[in-house]
């Protein structure tokens, strides 16, 4: 059977769209969907992301082939020529195997069209119910018909079918007939409530009947059987104790009768076990008297959901990624310290977040919602529902300690510094790039302060409103503090999707996420199927991106050889050098703008446009934005056949699709084509202006044939280690030719000395499996001992020499090249590192126990050193895997010999994630861990084979003396991307010698430099598992572009009048993008076009106006701006 | 008499601010009844000669409003925009205008409602200034 080259993504988170966009810009067929009616995720909520401490997730978008996914700001939608997204759709089952799955899917009615929806809200203002909304987290309240997302189209409105009583003033008053209730589908959902009291079936009738079922009653059972065999029902509701025949033989025999009947046992407390025996034989559920409304309305709403099912809808698809992003811990649960949900200021981080958001209940202004008075100081509580062994939580949720920080940063800069700000904390876990110094800015530019403590207790102050803190600090003194509002760092948990992977077949963890492969943390235990983002628990935003684009890698290794490149056939329109022909379209809105109403404006409008000779015609039509109007317009352009047109409606960004629809269908580019919003404008004065201004733009607007650069569809990929492995494999495997350069003599990196991972892997067998696939790859030439002397080119068309001792030197064209030079342990300058043979690094730790030079039964007292030279300048980072190496050590040696005496001084324990366990483990298992301070290190004297290490022990407040008989130090890890390199490719490092990417966030391994990728320890310090999820990532990243024999540039370019131009340069300095070059040949300033993205730097520095961006020419702005003001 | 109402002409960058606008838009927010939006990619396409040209052909403001530091779609474009247009009120007073007729604000995708406070305020502050005086004796 042929494989589907169609993917699915089940999420439209953050990830999901990652996901979806690599898949798409390989020319795969993409499914996304999501439960929720909006796409975005959790970070719909977020305005603010570190480390820019505002958004950026529109870099996201395709830079190459851009114009085939939408321009626009993320946040507002997303589209892309390959990518069907379908919204408000659940999973219900996955079947088959890899490269054919077949899927069902169930989506919710819509009750609002989207097509026919023009977003006016008249709706929402007739709507009499208020439900708490949870895009702001329940701060605010919503009516039953919202916007799921203030600012997101398309499906702008939509119905909460749980809170709409169906009173339908919605429906009546819609002046475009978009609502239609499902009413009519709920009156087939038959109900039969069976009872011997009369007051208890009426009651339930009336609650059925309002929520718009059909409900029948029946006395006993006799009487339901004899219903039940008149005509078909989908559930039944019957009491328990009656005369006669009872309730659990009514049960058998409805059920032998009609097996698939839903059964919904009603009970007193008493006869509650009679209940769980009727479940036992078929009874859906039970529902205990008295009742509740609530309760009833959510039990039948269950039932009836799956009876919606006849909904359901199949998909086949060759692999499927879910990315179910992860849920929050409810701090109401459980034991609640802190008295949240009682005391109106201790909120949630994600509370918080909505709370300086600019579309949240207070507008982003920082007030306190109990009381509206203005915010004075602030205490951020870290570790609520993480790193708790007594909720069963003992994990680190590794996101909130940046969330906090970031929160914190935000407001100071939003109260210029005037709100006091305070984090308490156990370890700050600034574990990733540039964390740490965003941490200490933090505390020394913005004055956060932060305490080492735990808060034991909140209490309302006598201030009302006010809170009072207890807590103890590290000594075990007694503190105590107010704050006006405590925001809860709240951990993450499974998301609900992580149910549904448990049913089609995927491993849980203990904490109940999702469990992936040991050294692929995309790939599952269901071949096929793929996580992405936080779905598999505990990751901050540039490490789900980065394990997005790795899980569209497997997906499209599973299904690569399926598809044959879908690729849009390109059609190159023809110089456009007629006079202009200008359609020019205008929505009367269903005749509601009221501007447009008066006898005669829009004759007169039409006079006035239609005396510009470049106007063939000028209409007003009525809701261009329907499919209806949309074919109207359709037959003007049949009819007129103009060479451009104009739209002026509301709701500009509703047309982004429909615009591509339309040219498709009329056959006139997108970019000849324009939108001018004129919903919000005051008078007709000002529609004549907008629409001036279009014809303005329109009438100067060139049709240059896109320019396309061929691609050399081969890769290169410097650097042998096991992220360089795995990406010129990933490369290779999808049909690629891949250079594969080792400055060393083997492959294989820091493989060749590690042992294990934490979890107990073996390293070995990683590189016995990976090598020889490498080795005998035929698509993959390996050069070891060779350097790479210099690297030319662009995207698509690299050109790199590569110099060893054997082969000398030898020149290699790629389309595309990937970083992985990898890093190594940095040597220790301080703790007497080198002055006693007892004093040894992680590393050579590892190798002693490997090659067993080391007898773990012969040590007595073993001391290891964190931080040794990291996380302070000049080396101001963390290098992330040296406290779980600690721990895998101590851990280690405790297990040979467990009389070892283990100190480890540590400065924050970064045992982030699932690692968090092993901390605990070594606590339990006797390790004995003794915080230091950065200004009061521990002090090391050698004497003779004695080394002796002096620390302050915080807790007993006194200094320590360990004798040694081995000293661990945990040096960090430097990166190897030497200047040189960095030289040779034209990327940068950053400060700390690392890859500097594109964008932290967004494109966390992309450099600036179209084609150019990196992953693995050169990227970042990170573990093996993290370097795979990188390399594999790159390697998608890099498919991209090789899976595509031409790349093709935006519509909106830079371009220069070779004429014009004096060869200043400065454009070229000014390109962000560096796509401008001289080409010295034919003296001309020549531009990439697929690494121009059309920003315009380079037209405003032009002294003589040659350089100019098509669609924003210098003549059209002004001649745009005159129009404005005639 | 009636109120003077300002003429105001707003060049907005593709990815945030026109992006505010439309939220302000849809969740009817109330404009200044003057108002020109000038859709650019990025405001640091905005050219100089582009702010001169609105002034002289009769705007009373003009606002030019990006994505905030750090959070531009093309990296640096706002950077730029800010250069230029602290270089910009030097020079309006030269050509006859005021400074403040000019402003450069960040606006953010979901900040449709300080889009719209701001073009409110600057209204005002236009509105207290009057109508621009120099465009009718301007000659270039």
């Amino acid at each position: 059977m042929d494989k589907n080259g169609r993917a699915m993504v089940v999420g439209a988170g953050i990830a999901g769209i990652r996901a979806a966009l690599e898949l798409a810009e390989t020319g795969h067929k993409v499914l996304l969907i999501d439960k929720s009616p909006h796409i975005g995720g959790i970070l719909s909520q977020l305005d603010y992301q570190f480390p820019s401490d505002h958004c950026g997730m529109c870099r996201m978008l395709p830079m190459i082939d851009r114009d085939d996914s939408s321009q626009y700001c993320l946040r507002k939608g997303l589209f892309h020529e390959n990518i069907e997204i379908l919204l408000s759709t659940e999973i219900i089952s996955i079947d088959g195997e890899p490269g054919n799955f077949s899927i069902t899917l169930r989506r919710k009615s819509d009750w609002v069209d989207s097509q026919r929806c023009i977003g006016c809200g008249i709706c929402v203002s007739v709507c009499p119910v208020d439900v708490s909304d949870e895009f702001n987290e329940g701060l605010s309240y919503r009516k039953a018909i919202y916007l799921p997302v203030p600012h997101a189209v398309p499906s702008p409105y939509t119905i909460d079918a749980k809170a709409c009583t169906r009173c339908g003033a919605c429906e009546a008053i819609c002046p475009t007939h978009a609502i239609s209730m499902s009413s009519q589908e709920r009156k087939q959902f038959r109900i039969l409530v069976v009872d011997d009291e009369m007051i208890v079936r009426s009651s339930l009738m009336e609650i059925l009947d309002t929520e718009g079922y059909s409900a029948e009653m029946a006395e006993s059972g006799q009487k339901a059987l004899e219903k039940l065999a008149q005509q078909p029902y989908q559930l039944m509701l019957t009491d328990i104790k009656m005369p006669g025949m009872d309730g659990v033989e009514l049960l058998q025999k409805a059920k032998s009768l009609y097996p698939d009947l839903p059964v919904v046992m009603m009970t007193a407390y008493a006869t509650v076990e009679t209940a769980v025996e009727a479940m036992k034989i078929g009874a859906l559920e039970y529902l205990i008297k008295p009742f509740d409304t609530e309760a009833i309305i959510d039990k039948v709403f269950k039932v009836y959901e799956k009876f919606e099912l006849v909904h359901a809808r199949k998909e086949e698809v060759g692999a499927v990624i879910l990315t179910g992003g992860t849920a929050f811990f409810d701090p109401k649960q459980d034991k609640n310290t802190y008295y949240y949900g009682l005391l109106p200021n201790v909120m949630t981080s994600l509370e918080f977040e909505r709370i300086f958001s600019g579309t949240g209940p207070t507008q982003g202004n920082l007030v306190r919602l109990s009381d509206g008075k203005p915010i004075r100081k602030i205490a951020w509580l870290q570790c609520v529902g993480s790193r708790d062994i007594q909720i069963n939580a003992d994990f680190c949720s590794s996101v909130c300690c940046m969330f906090s920080i970031k929160e914190a940063r935000i407001v100071k800069e939003k109260s210029n510094g005037s709100i006091e700000t305070v984090l308490f904390y156990m370890d700050m876990r600034t574990d990733g790039k540039s964390f740490q110094r965003y941490r200490d800015q933090a505390e020394s530019l913005h004055g956060i302060r932060f305490e080492r403590a735990k808060v034991h207790s909140i209490a309302p102050d006598a201030d009302a409103g006010d809170l009072m803190l207890r807590y103890t600090d590290i000594s075990g003194k007694l503190h105590e503090e107010t704050a006006d509002m405590v925001v809860l760092a709240v951990g993450q948990r499974p998301s609900s999707a992580a149910k549904l992977a448990e049913s089609v077949g995927i491993g849980l963890n203990s904490w109940g996420f999702v469990q992936t492969s040991p050294f692929s943390p995309s790939k599952t235990n269901r071949p096929g199927i793929f996580i992405g983002g936080s779905f598999s628990g505990l990751k901050d935003i540039s490490e789900s991106v980065i394990q997005a684009s790795a899980a569209a890698f497997n997906a499209s290794k599973t299904i690569q050889r399926a598809t044959c490149n879908v690729q849009r056939a390109k059609t190159d329109a023809p110089l456009l050098q007629k006079p202009p022909r200008i359609l020019v379209a205008v929505c009367v809105c269903g005749n509601k703008n009221p501007l447009l109403r008066g006898a005669g404006v829009c004759q007169e409008l039409v006079k006035e446009w239609m005396s510009d000779p470049a106007v063939i015609v000028a209409e007003f039509t009525d809701q261009i934005c329907s499919e209806q109007g949309e074919k109207s317009l359709a037959e003007l352009v049949g009819k007129h056949k103009p060479d451009q047109v104009l739209i002026a409606a509301c709701l500009p960004y509703v047309y982004g699709k429909r615009r591509r629809e339309l040219s498709q269908r009329i056959g006139i580019d997108p970019l000849l084509t324009e939108v001018v919003d004129i919903s919000s404008l005051s008078d007709s004065e000002m529609i004549r202006c907008a629409v001036g201004m279009g014809i303005e733009k329109l009438r100067r607007m060139e049709d240059l044939p896109i320019e396309t650069l061929p691609v050399k569809q081969k890769a290169l990929v410097v650097g042998g280690g096991i992220a360089g492995m795995t990406a010129a494999l990933g490369i290779a495997d999808h049909g690629f030719e891949v250079d594969l350069v080792e400055q060393g003599e083997k492959l294989g990196g820091n493989l060749l000395w590690l042992n294990s991972s934490i979890e107990g892997y073996s390293m070995q067998t990683l590189l016995e499996e990976t090598l020889p696939k490498v080795e005998k790859h035929p698509l993959i030439h390996v050069h070891t001992q060779t350097r790479v002397v210099s690297s030319y080119g662009q995207a698509g068309d690299f050109i790199t020499t590569i110099e060893s001792k054997e082969t000398g030197v030898q020149t290699i064209g790629h389309g595309v090249s990937i970083l992985a030079v990898g890093g190594t342990e940095a040597i220790p300058t301080a703790y007497g590192y080198g002055k006693s043979s007892n004093i040894v690094t992680q590393k050579e730790l590892e190798e002693k126990l490997r090659n067993k030079t080391l007898d773990p039964l012969k040590l007595g007292t073993v001391v290891m050193i964190q931080c040794v030279g990291s996380r302070e300048e000049p080396r101001n980072y963390c290098s992330r895997v040296c406290c779980p190496t600690s721990l895998k050590h101590a851990l280690y040696l405790k297990e040979q010999n467990p009389d070892i005496d283990i100190y480890v001084l540590y400065r924050d324990m970064m045992s982030c994630g699932f690692a968090e366990a092993y901390y605990t483990q070594a606590r339990k298992s006797g390790v004995i861990f003794i915080q230091y301070d950065p200004s009061n290190k521990p002090e090391v004297k050698i004497s003779g084979n004695e080394v002796r290490v002096i620390a302050d022990e915080p807790i007993i407040g006194k200094k320590i003396e360990i004798a040694a008989d081995l000293l661990v130090l945990a040096a960090g890890i430097v990166p190897n991307l030497s200047n040189s390199l960095t030289h040779a490719f034209g990327v940068s490092s950053d400060q700390d010698g690392f890859f500097q990417e594109a964008d932290s966030k967004w494109r966390p391994t992309d450099s600036m430099t179209e084609g150019i990728f990196a992953c693995g320890l050169a990227h970042s310090p990170r573990s093996v598992s993290e370097s795979v999820a990188t390399a594999e990532a790159a390697a998608q990243r890099a498919l991209r572009i090789l899976t595509k024999n031409q790349l093709s540039a935006g519509r909106v370019t830079a371009k220069v009048h070779h004429s014009l131009c004096s060869l200043c340069e400065r454009c070229i300095e000014a390109c962000p993008y560096e796509a401008r070059m001289i080409d010295p040949e034919e003296e001309k300033v020549m531009v990439n076009p697929a690494r121009c993205q059309g920003c315009g730097s380079c037209a405003t520095v032009c002294p003589n106006g040659a350089s100019y961006i098509q669609g924003f020419s210098r003549q059209q702005m002004l001649a745009v701006i005159d129009a404005a003001f005639i | 008499m009636t109120e003077f109402e300002p003429n105001i002409i707003a060049f907005v960058c593709n990815w945030c601010t026109y992006t505010a606008a439309d939220l302000a838009g849809t969740s009817r927010q109330s404009y200044p009844k003057n108002m020109r939006l000038v859709r650019v990619m990025c405001t640091g396409m905005v050219d100089s000669q582009y702010i001169i040209k609105a002034f002289m052909e009769g705007a009373d403001g003009v606002l030019v409003s990006g994505c905030h530091p750090g959070d531009c779609h093309y990296i640096n474009g706002n950077y730029k925009a800010r250069r230029r247009m602290k270089m910009l009120k030097e020079i309006l007073p030269l050509f006859g205008f005021e400074p403040q007729r000019l402003r450069l604000t960040w606006i953010g995708a979901s900040d449709g409602i300080q889009f719209a406070e701001t073009m409110r305020e600057l209204t005002e502050q236009v509105r207290v200034l009057g109508p621009s005086q120099a465009k009718s004796g301007m000659v270039l």
